[in-house]
C-alpha cells in the first residue's frame, strides 16, 4: 500500500492580528510535514516571524525551534519543513499592533 | 422451493457467514454490495473537508462553510491517559470544532450512485469536547450528526435535491438535552457572486431541527472527558422512493414514520449525487470532537 499523505488546510481567508495561531492538528501517523502560508491579501504592517509549535496534548504548545517570515506581499508564500513533531502541529505568529495578515495556512503531511 | 430459489438462498447464507467470519466486517451489517468499508488505519478515505462555493473572492464563502477545517486521523491522545485508540486500530477520523461556541465542522465523502435502491450508513463513533476543565463536561457538546446528500438521475422524471438530515442533540445552552432530531426545512439559498452560475445554502444552521418521536436517547458517555466508548449507528434510506426506512442507534430504532428529509428542486450538475457528512458542533467556546471508527455504506444493487 503507498503511503498515507494528505494536504490538511487548516486556516483559510483567516485574519491574523495580534495573536494568531492555527488550529491544532492531529498528524502523529505522519514522519513529516511540510507548511505553507500564503498571504491571500496584501499583508499590513510589519509582518513578524512565524514559529511551529508542538504539543503534549494539544493544549499546552511550546515552540518546535523552527520560525519563518511570513510573506510580505499578496499570492507570496512561505514554508517551514518539519521531520520531528511527535502528534500535534499547528503554525503561531505574534503581530504588532497594527499589523495583520490574511491567510491560507496548509499542513501537507506524509507517513 | 425451486432450484434458482434454493441457490439465492445459499447465496445469501454464503454471504452472511463470509462477513460474520470476517473480523473487520463483522460487526457491521452491510447490503449484498459494500460501497466503501472506511477503516481510519489506511488514512482518510476520502473523507475531506466540507468547503463552502464561491465565486472570485473566497471570501464569498458563507460563514458556516468558512468556519470548516480539515478532519483529522486521530488516536484520541489525551493529557491525561495517552492514546485512548481506535474501535479496531489506533486511529479514528477526528472532526474538530474551534473553540466558540456554536462553532460546527463537518467532514464529506463524494460519491455517486449507479442504482436508486436502498443504501445503509453504518459507523461507530463517539464524541467529548477538549479535556481543558478537570470536569465531566457532558453539556459541552452541542450536536453530532450526519447527513446524506442526494440528487436523482438526469433522466428520471422525479429528481430532486434530497438531504435527510439526523443529529444528536446532546445539550443546548447548557442543558443535557440528548434526543435524536430531523430537519426538512431548508436555509434560503444565497446566490454567490454575480455570474448567477453558483448558489450556496448552510444546511447545517441552529434553526429548523425537529424531534424524532420517542428519540430521547443516553448514550454512554464515560465518566471524565478523556473516556469514550464507541457507538453503533445505522441509517437506511431507499434512493429510488428518497425516503428514509430505519434508524438505529445501539440498540434502539427509532420510529422514521413522520421523518422527512431537505427536498428542494433538482440542481443542473449533481445528477446521482450521493455525498454523506458527518459533524459537530460545540455548545460552549470550547472545541469538540466527533470521532469515528469505522464506516460502511452498502447497498442493494
Amino acid at each position: 500500500m503507498l503511503p498515507e499523505n494528505i494536504t490538511a488546510v487548516v486556516a483559510r481567508n483567516e485574519r491574523w492580528t495580534g495573536q494568531a495561531a492555527s488550529e491544532p492538528h492531529e498528524a502523529g501517523w505522519a514522519r513529516e510535514a511540510i507548511i505553507f502560508v500564503r498571504a491571500m491579501k496584501e499583508p499590513i504592517g510589519e509582518q513578524p516571524k512565524a514559529r511551529i509549535e508542538i504539543s503534549p496534548d494539544g493544549i499546552y504548545w511550546i515552540g518546535e525551534g523552527s520560525e519563518f517570515a511570513l510573506p510580505a506581499e499578496k499570492d507570496s508564500i512561505a514554508t517551514a519543513r518539519i521531520s520531528h513533531f511527535g502528534n500535534w502541529l499547528r503554525v503561531r505568529a505574534d503581530f504588532g499592533d497594527g499589523a495583520e495578515s490574511t491567510v491560507l495556512v496548509t499542513i501537507h503531511l506524509k507517513a | 422451493m425451486t432450484d434458482s430459489s434454493v441457490r439465492s438462498d445459499m447465496a445469501e447464507a454464503m454471504r452472511i457467514a463470509m462477513l460474520r467470519a470476517n473480523p473487520k466486517l463483522s460487526r457491521f451489517d452491510p447490503l449484498p454490495r459494500i460501497i466503501c468499508h472506511d477503516e481510519f488505519s489506511r488514512g482518510h478515505c476520502g473523507w475531506s473537508q466540507l468547503v463552502g462555493n464561491y465565486e472570485n473572492d473566497i471570501g464569498t464563502m458563507l460563514p458556516g462553510y468558512a468556519q470548516h477545517t480539515s478532519a483529522m486521523l486521530s488516536t484520541l491522545a489525551h493529557w491525561d491517559a495517552g492514546s485512548h485508540g481506535g474501535h479496531d486500530s489506533s486511529y479514528a477520523l477526528k472532526i474538530a470544532t474551534r473553540p466558540k461556541k456554536g462553532a460546527q465542522n463537518v467532514a464529506i465523502k463524494r460519491l455517486t450512485f449507479r442504482k436508486r435502491c436502498p443504501i445503509r450508513l453504518e459507523f461507530y463513533f463517539t464524541f467529548k469536547p477538549e479535556a481543558t476543565e478537570l470536569k465531566l463536561s457532558e453539556s459541552d457538546v452541542r450536536s453530532v450528526g450526519f447527513l446524506f446528500d442526494l440528487q436523482g438521475g438526469d433522466r428520471d422524471d422525479d429528481s430532486q435535491r434530497v438531504m435527510p438530515h439526523i443529529r444528536f442533540l446532546n445539550a443546548l445552552e447548557g442543558e443535557h438535552v440528548q434526543k435524536w432530531q430531523f430537519k426538512r426545512h431548508n436555509a434560503e439559498f444565497t446566490p454567490i457572486g454575480t455570474s448567477r452560475k453558483t448558489l450556496s445554502h448552510y444546511h447545517l444552521s441552529p434553526e429548523g431541527w425537529e424531534d424524532i418521536p420517542g428519540g430521547a436517547q443516553r448514550l454512554c458517555y464515560n465518566e471524565i472527558p478523556t473516556k469514550v466508548n464507541w457507538t453503533y449507528l445505522r441509517f437506511d434510506f431507499d434512493l429510488a422512493s428518497m425516503q428514509a426506512l430505519s434508524f438505529q442507534c445501539n440498540d434502539r430504532a427509532f420510529d422514521m414514520s413522520g421523518f422527512d428529509s431537505i427536498r428542494i428542486p433538482a440542481m443542473k450538475n449533481l445528477w446521482c449525487m450521493l455525498n454523506i457528512a458527518l459533524f459537530a458542533e460545540t455548545d460552549t467556546d470550547k472545541r469538540v470532537f466527533l470521532y469515528v471508527d469505522s464506516v460502511c455504506i452498502s447497498g442493494d444493487f
